[in-house]
């Protein structure tokens, strides 16, 4: 959700900044995870391994390679953020 | 600020940005870092962690987990020069495709 407020023109411009600011710095970040080895720390106190891709837009997905799964080893997938608490890369 | 963590807007989220947090999400887990950044999108945030044997760890909390978030430290300027140049340099992740 994005957080809004009724402000001046000022106050908007500022916050409007603030936002393409943390976006960038944000989309950067999840660019220098691609390709990565991540570790998925979900609802449940699951633990799943897996190469990370890339995320939508909204953050509602997660598109990763190689997901260790319980049951075996998944190619493709695509991980939804709700079920996510977390996610750690190494370097 | 329990469940507000994602009601705070950027021009609050900034005042985070540079500092060492300590992060509640989900059920008991806490999570420390250095404060990267925060998705406006999402509210989730990047923290990252310098490791004793150099390395660097990055990590994003999803926003919807978030129940609390304190500060616990201010970075000195070499945190901040490491926070700038280690993590988030050009040739590491431009957006060019």
């Amino acid at each position: 959700s994005i957080a809004t407020s009724a402000a001046s023109g000022a106050e908007l411009q500022r916050e409007q900044h603030a936002r393409s600011v943390l976006r960038e710095t944000f989309l950067r970040c999840l660019l220098s995870m691609n390709n990565k080895k991540v570790r998925f720390h979900m609802h449940g106190k699951v633990k799943v391994e897996a190469t990370f891709g890339a995320s939508d837009i909204d953050v509602l997905n997660f598109q990763v390679s190689d997901l260790h799964t319980p049951i075996g080893v998944q190619k493709e997938a695509l991980i939804r953020s709700q079920d996510v608490i977390s996610f750690t890369v190494d370097e | 600020m329990q469940g507000s963590w994602s009601l705070l807007g950027p021009l609050s989220w900034t005042g985070y940005i540079n500092k060492q947090v300590n992060v509640t999400a989900g059920t008991d887990e806490s999570h420390q870092g250095w404060l990267v950044t925060v998705d406006p999108v999402s509210a989730s945030l990047v923290l990252v962690d310098f490791r004793e044997d150099g390395g660097t760890s990055m990590e994003v909390v999803m926003g919807h987990a978030v129940e609390n978030v304190t500060v616990l430290h201010e970075a000195d300027e070499v945190t901040l020069d490491r926070l700038r140049t280690s993590v988030l340099s050009p040739a590491t992740c431009s957006l060019d495709p």
